[in-house]
């Protein structure tokens, strides 16, 4: 598809954070986060308990997503707009965050999940992954490693703490633990 | 009384207004059975392919937005079916329930796709849970024995836990306010804990309607952030079957739906409600939320 890269990612940026902020309010965190695909949301399934919350910080598909808000890299570098990319086309193919057992790979499309992107451009940028930023799977070329009672995931030099954000599992970046 | 005002002050607008005259004619016509034919607004289509008469007609667009004022009508009779269901739902000491789900997410150009899941749960008062969820993108168990909650990620073989509150609708709003983890069917516990109807702005009674084979009677509600519907068992029963949430603060509007088969009579042990992780299983931490510790 041919389109003007800057205007129409910077677009999707906006709509994105647009939808952290206001259009969210209501949407109760998605038990799962959603981090890596391209989803704005999803319904809440719960009508009782309104979060004090519940504007935007606390949706999980927008606060805890790599290319989000967690993303350290979203609002002031060149990163942005190819992250976005990646985005796109993992909505485009319909790879969402399932739990991808490392062992197991990848799962769909090469060019899922940001940290690929990375890698393919490795050479060029040396701190691939933003310590902070979490993606829904990791490569399955990680290997888990326990340091000091912790659980990490060790993909070459970068290194991955899962967590629970939500019900859904993440993998934030993390600096090396030894 | 209330219904007569309320037409004059349809009818008189519909002066001032003379496309809204057509939205005052149904409402004169179907005042009987509120809100199922006459305010209808529209409905889904039904068929992908070949092209479709416009789904509404100008006028009929233009009575929409007649007709969702129209309808923030709060029937107290919808109000109190919901708080029997509520009153019965307290006196339950154990529940087994077993829920297919289906869930909406929003994709960022506005698309809504559907997940699938079921769920298995045993809860018993006042701090006793068992849930197993299984949908098209994750497989969760959780407990809660009394003492400390569960949450483990089968697939992925990672677990997390915190100390547990005394009930489970405490343990719901944690979760949900320091987590954001949404406790399946969460309402239930909401509604069997104390008065939850403050909220409601709109109720209506949209009359019989079958779940799974069984007659239920189906309400529909509306407050801020979300339209629902219940339908709640008819008879000496009083439990929802199924619910339907629709979420209003996204334009897209994603629904939530939930059809339910109950147990009331459960067999269980407590080892039921206890986590024993599997021995290859890593515990992990449940993520900071925004508000929580910073990193």
């Amino acid at each position: 598809m041919s389109r003007p890269m800057v205007g129409k990612t910077g677009v999707v940026v906006i709509a994105v954070l647009l939808a952290g902020g206001t259009a969210l309010v209501g949407q109760r965190g998605g038990g799962r986060g959603g981090g890596g695909h391209a989803s704005r949301g999803a319904a809440r399934t719960s009508v009782s308990h309104a979060s004090p919350n519940v504007g935007g910080n606390r949706s999980a598909n927008v606060d805890r997503s790599a290319n989000v808000d967690r993303s350290a890299n979203v609002n002031r570098n060149a990163d942005v707009n190819r992250n976005v990319d990646v985005n796109r086309n993992v909505n485009r193919d319909v790879n969402f965050d399932r739990d991808i057992d490392v062992g197991r790979g990848y799962g769909v499309g090469d060019g899922c999940c940001y940290h690929p992107v990375a890698r393919a451009t490795a050479a060029a940028v040396t701190t691939a992954a933003v310590v902070g930023s979490a993606v829904n799977s990791i490569p399955s070329s990680c290997s888990a490693v326990s340091v000091d009672g912790l659980t990490y995931q060790q993909c070459g030099s970068t290194w991955y703490q899962p967590e629970f954000s939500g019900s859904a599992v993440t993998y934030v970046v993390v600096n090396p633990p030894r | 009384m209330y219904q007569d005002l309320w037409r004059k002050t349809i009818c008189a607008a519909a002066v001032v207004l003379p496309l809204m005259s057509i939205s005052c004619n149904r409402q004169s016509v179907g005042q009987k059975q509120p809100a199922v034919e006459e305010q209808n607004a529209g409905a889904a289509r039904v068929g992908t392919t070949g092209t479709t008469a416009p789904a509404q007609p100008e006028a009929g667009t233009s009575s929409t937005a007649t007709a969702s004022d129209a309808a923030t009508e709060r029937d107290a009779d919808a109000i109190k079916a919901l708080e029997d269901m509520s009153n019965y739902l307290r006196t339950l000491k154990a529940i087994q329930v077993h829920a297919t789900t289906s869930r909406d997410e929003v994709l960022v150009d506005g698309q809504n796709v559907t997940f699938s899941g079921t769920l298995d749960m045993i809860a018993e008062r006042p701090n006793h849970l068992r849930a197993e969820v299984i949908n098209d993108k994750q497989q969760r168990m959780y407990f809660d024995d009394g003492k400390t909650f569960s949450v483990w990620a089968r697939r992925v073989n990672y677990y997390a836990t915190i100390p547990a509150p005394p009930t489970l609708r405490e343990l719901a709003e944690k979760l949900s306010d320091e987590y954001n983890v949404e406790l399946p069917l969460a309402d239930l516990f909401y509604w069997g804990d104390s008065k939850t109807t403050g909220d409601i702005v709109g109720a209506i009674d949209l009359g019989p309607a079958q779940v799974d084979g069984t007659t239920c009677e189906h309400y529909a509600f509306r407050q801020k952030g979300a339209d629902w519907q219940v339908w709640i068992q008819q008879g000496n029963y009083p439990l929802p079957r199924k619910l339907v949430i629709t979420t209003t603060t996204d334009p897209a509007r994603p629904r939530y739906t939930s059809v339910m088969t109950w147990n009331l009579a459960p067999s269980f042990d407590d080892a039921a409600f206890t986590f024993e992780p599997p021995k290859d299983a890593k515990k992990i931490m449940f993520g900071r939320t925004p508000t929580g510790n910073s990193e």
